[in-house]
């Protein structure tokens, strides 16, 4: 993605957010986007395995099954 | 008449108090005394509440008076980062907008324990906005200012807690840490911190930054203080989903327990290319220490620098999700460094989330592998000494960076996944702190405590009284 192309995508997803981005805020917006782009770009480095269900978001139920609690 | 010493250390207050030495009513008003002569110099309080102060500490006199026992830290003073519920406060979490709220009815569960275990609130600190921040910078409260050099920054989020215990404002302070908030400070003011594993100490009460990173521990001047303070605070609760603790695994009893046979790991690569010359020259200053009492090892971890883009990316994706209302409807009633970064958080893509949140558990592996050849790792806490307040840019190998990022990133991969680590303060001749990390695996804390202690004792580590006029 090009500045412009980081611009576009800023403008468009602020929208569909509800979020307006005010014009003194934009060049940090934009300055953190690329930012976090280039962070986005470094997880591109981790070779995760094909089978990654260990690698899967959990969900973890607060309530164990031997603590005898119910939700 | 005996000149109170602001730094003594907690257990040795806890032992004048509980041995008739000195009244916790005498300590509570010096502490309180001093307060008013250098906040305003350091301005790492943000409230103080004087009359709950007195009151406690002459509760802990009464007691002892009647014969009671008294609970190990009583009568130590002890203040909390301005995230931490007070009853009949409103927790700031260094914001504008918070002000707004009501006053907390109960106090949070960490109070709770300081309190139960006969420590003396004092107040609250100062922080950067919704501990976003790695400076100690605020554009509500003002600049944190290093006790060590009032023209340099303490470090963040939880700048107004490094800075107090350093500068003789409190023995044992309260802190919170997402990616390096505890750490930071404590490097850059020079104590000692602990951030526990995740899911250790309760959360309860405090306002939450990004709810799958957020850890709470203590900062203090002294291993001793650090580790009694820890033992307190530990315990189960109810009011934090993420707490595991089912009960305490005391610390205290065993940090003179020794280090013989520990292997030390030393991660380079990733990690060296990060740091100035000076926090590679005080890690050799620990590892020569440490080589003397168990094997030292040069390992590589170089997937911390994906695990830690993989933190950037949930913390900013998270928190941003969380200040969402507020940002779209008062946006400029943010502190304009966090709220921008908000603002660009909000609008990342979720396939990058979904990549970040399996990346830290492939990061989570690869860092388990360590611990089973080493049993600590040693990290510089920051890459350089404390900044001057202001400073935009650090030069690191050679490199122009931006600072705010920078100064965290040797500390954000180990909070990603959780681990404990107790931060130590290495001081170089005639300079300024710079804090070494010690690293253990899940729910290893005292070992990361003891290696500390070794340190300590072996005169390596050390919180140093500032020689700064702000603090006499």
């Amino acid at each position: 993605m090009t500045k412009e192309t980081n611009a576009t995508y800023i403008t468009a997803t602020a929208e569909m957010l509800g979020l307006e981005i005010a014009a003194n805020h934009r060049a940090g917006v934009e300055q953190f986007f690329a930012l976090a782009k280039d962070m986005a770009a470094s997880l591109e480095k981790a070779s995760l395995p094909a089978n990654d269900a260990d690698l899967a978001p959990i969900l973890c139920l607060p309530v164990t099954p031997d603590s005898g609690e119910t939700a | 008449m005996t000149v109170f010493d602001p730094f003594l250390p907690a257990v040795e207050i806890a032992r004048r108090v509980r041995d008739g030495d000195i009244f916790a009513g005498v300590v509570a008003e010096e502490y309180l005394s001093r307060i008013t002569a250098i906040n305003p110099r350091i301005n790492a309080y943000t409230d103080v509440v004087a009359d709950r102060a007195i009151s406690h500490a002459v509760q802990v006199d009464r007691d002892r008076a009647d014969g009671k026992p008294l609970p190990p830290l009583a009568g130590v003073p002890y203040a909390a980062k301005n995230l931490y519920d007070i009853a009949g406060r409103t927790t700031r979490a260094g914001s504008k907008i918070n002000r707004e709220n009501p006053p907390a009815k109960r106090d949070a569960d960490l109070i709770e324990r300081m309190d139960a275990a006969g420590a003396v609130c004092l107040g609250a600190l100062n922080m950067g906005e919704f501990a976003y921040d790695f400076t100690g910078e605020n554009v509500h409260d003002g600049a944190c200012r290093n006790p060590h050099d009032t023209t340099r920054m303490t470090g963040g989020s939880s700048s107004g807690s490094g800075a107090a215990t350093a500068a003789g404002l409190a023995p044992i302070s309260l802190g919170s840490d997402t990616n390096g908030s505890l750490r930071v400070p404590a490097s850059l003011c020079g104590v000692y911190s602990l951030k526990p594993t995740y899911g250790r100490l309760s959360r309860g009460g405090s306002f939450p930054f990004v709810d799958s990173l957020d850890h709470v521990g203590p900062l203090a001047r002294t291993v001793e203080d650090l580790a009694l303070a820890f033992d307190c605070l530990q315990g189960p609760s109810t009011r934090d989903h993420a707490c595991r603790a089912t009960h305490v695994q005391p610390t205290f009893d065993s940090l003179n327990s020794g280090i013989s046979g520990f292997r030390i790991g030393v991660p380079r690569g990733w990690f060296d290319a990060q740091c100035t010359d000076d926090a590679l020259s005080r890690r050799a200053q620990v590892i020569q220490a440490l080589s003397e009492s168990c094997t030292t090892e040069d390992i590589t971890l170089d997937e911390a620098e994906i695990g830690r883009a993989a933190a950037y990316l949930i913390t900013n994706s998270e928190s941003a999700t969380f200040h969402l209302p507020n940002l779209r409807t008062r946006a400029d009633d943010f502190d304009p460094d966090t709220r921008d970064r908000f603002l660009a958080g909000a609008l990342l893509p979720a396939a990058w989330i979904q990549k970040a949140q399996r990346v830290r558990h492939w990061w989570l592996h690869h860092a388990l592998k360590a611990f089973e050849t080493c049993d600590v790792l040693v990290v510089p806490a920051t890459p350089c000494t404390a900044p001057l307040i202001g400073q935009k840019t650090l030069e690191v190998a050679g490199t122009e960076r931006l600072l705010r990022p920078v100064l965290g990133l040797l500390a954000q991969p180990f909070s990603a996944i959780g681990l404990p680590v107790v931060t130590v303060p290495v001081f170089a001749d005639d300079d300024l702190p710079l804090g070494m990390q010690i690293v253990a695996a899940p729910w290893c804390e005292e070992k990361a405590l003891r290696v500390a202690r070794f340190l300590e004792q072996a005169g390596v580590a050390a919180a140093r009284s500032p020689r700064s006029s702000t603090t006499a």
